[in-house]
């Protein structure tokens, strides 16, 4: 089974995000947690996967769910979440979480 | 939103319009709790509230603020924190580069030890000011300086602009416009500038001269002006996009608005921001006033609040802001169009003397890097030094903080 089918990713503890006029705002609040003078906003799709990401989940759950709810191929799909998790990682929003079976 | 967490502060600056003395057990005792301050944050989540301004008095003249402050951020807030940050401590620094904030506005009130203690009235405070400073900016926290101009620290506000520019590489701003106090001490008004030393203070920065002068031609050119709201008292963002809460609970329109408010502690914050601010606003203006037709309102800081702390009435112009407004297009060499009885305006009783302090300004006669210390006599305006209040009843602030 390949590493990436196993990782599940969650939101860093040290952001907050809130709801405002139909928007999410994602709000670093503590050192070390992406940039501390942005705060990031989504788009729809990208909203339903930050809610998604209140609790570990893979990759695989994150498309079954895309697809489930919006018109789009699965290839696409995964495709869009692998590079909006890349961008979410990489400003330390997310954590990814590597289970130990997998590895 | 603006939150005022105390009215305390360790200083006693002369200038102040809402310091307490710390050992007011008063003020102490009438606080919102930190229980209070964490139900009064979920109800401003819930209400879609992104910006929180926390202020004082001095914020950190409360203990339990760091923590305040923590149950803020943990809810996701963008705030900004003003303090004159002579209670900063490294634990106190320290929590604010792990939490932190969007802004923290310092105010010096002197570039020299004798300027600053000779505001503040307590000697030690500059050096523990200096500490403050220090502290946040060894640890990157994203620090602004400002100060209010005044006659006892006039001659040393551009030295503090370059200490805070060049010294400690943040941004610095100043306005030199000092209200009453809002428990209607007018006591202030005795360091207030007049408004030539305004003007010159605002002219002696060329930037700070030609921006007037970009505000003051926008106003005067009628086919780019939006139509003004002449139906109500309040026109600002009070009410619309802002508002105010006292330490004790009392919401009202801003930080110097107090002649009606709303006691969040009988009720809730939604309830106050659909009921009573929004009766607020709607509220009619009952006569015309010169402002109506005033063509510099860019060049002027009269707002409804300004009117009740100076006059008691939010309707009232606030004569001494129409002279720094009308002085302000004077030295830019401007003319005023005529918009009614005004005593700024020619034929006013106070044109004649604005026009010679325009000409001074002009053609640079007042020096302000030689200006010197002006101390201010506690008796110079004695009526003004009142400790109860104005006793017009005009509202309810003499109650509150002098009961």
């Amino acid at each position: 089974m390949l590493e990436i089918e196993k990782t599940k990713y969650v939101r860093n503890t040290g952001v907050v995000s809130r709801m405002i006029a139909d928007e999410t705002l994602v709000v670093p609040i503590r050192g070390g947690v992406g940039d501390l003078d942005s705060i990031y906003s989504f788009n729809p799709v990208g909203s339903d996967i930050w809610s998604l990401l209140e609790q570990e989940v893979t990759v695989e759950e994150m498309c079954a769910w895309v697809t489930d709810h919006y018109e789009v191929s699965r290839e696409q799909a995964l495709t869009d979440i692998q590079e909006f998790l890349s961008e979410l990682v990489g400003t330390g929003l997310v954590n990814s979480v590597v289970e130990a079976s997998a590895v | 939103m603006s939150i005022e967490v105390t009215h305390r502060c360790p200083l006693e600056c002369l200038h102040c319009y809402n310091n307490l003395p710390m050992a007011d057990t008063n003020a102490r005792s009438s606080e919102l709790t930190f229980q209070e301050h964490c139900r009064l944050l979920d109800e401003l989540r819930d209400a879609g509230c992104l910006w929180l301004l926390y202020t004082g008095g001095e914020i950190f003249a409360r203990r339990d603020f760091p923590y305040i402050y923590k149950e803020a951020k943990k809810r996701g807030f963008l705030i900004t924190l003003f303090t004159n940050g002579t209670m900063i401590t490294p634990a106190i620094a320290d929590m604010l580069a792990e939490w932190r904030p969007f802004a923290i506005e310092i105010t010096l009130y002197g570039a020299t030890r004798e300027t600053y203690e000779a505001l503040t009235q307590i000697a030690g405070s500059y050096d523990r000011c200096m500490r403050g400073i220090r502290l946040l900016l060894e640890r990157k926290v994203p620090l602004k300086l400002k100060t209010v101009p005044t006659t006892i620290n006039r001659h040393e506000v551009y030295e503090m602009q370059r200490m805070a520019e060049v010294d400690f590489g943040v941004e610095f701003k100043f306005d030199p416009l000092v209200n009453p106090r809002i428990d209607c001490s007018a006591s202030p008004l005795g360091v207030r500038l007049n408004p030539e030393e305004v003007v010159a203070l605002d002219y002696h920065d060329a930037k700070r001269r030609e921006e007037y002068r970009r505000l003051a031609n926008h106003d005067l050119v009628a086919e780019t002006r939006p139509a003004r709201d002449t139906e109500h008292v309040y026109s600002c963002g009070g009410g619309i996009s802002a508002c105010a809460l006292d330490p004790t609970g009392k919401l009202s329109i801003c930080v110097i608005s107090h002649q009606q408010s709303y006691d969040w502690r009988n009720g809730t914050f939604q309830e106050g921001w659909d009921g009573f601010l929004w009766e607020t606003r709607k509220k009619k203006r009952t006569r015309p006033s010169r402002c109506d037709r005033c063509r510099i309102q860019s060049l002027c800081s009269m707002c409804p609040a300004n009117g009740e702390l100076e006059t008691g009435d939010p309707e009232s112009p606030v004569d001494f802001l129409c002279q720094v407004a009308h002085l302000r297009a004077y030295a830019l060499g401007l003319n005023v169009p005529e918009h009614g009885d005004c005593p700024a305006c020619p034929g006013g009783v106070h044109h004649p003397e604005l026009r010679r302090s325009a000409e001074r300004i002009e053609k640079h006669e007042i020096e302000v890097g030689s200006w010197h210390p002006r101390i201010a006599s506690s008796s110079l305006l004695p009526v003004l030094q009142a400790k109860e209040g104005c006793g017009t009843g005009a509202c309810g602030s003499c109650a509150s903080h002098h009961g």
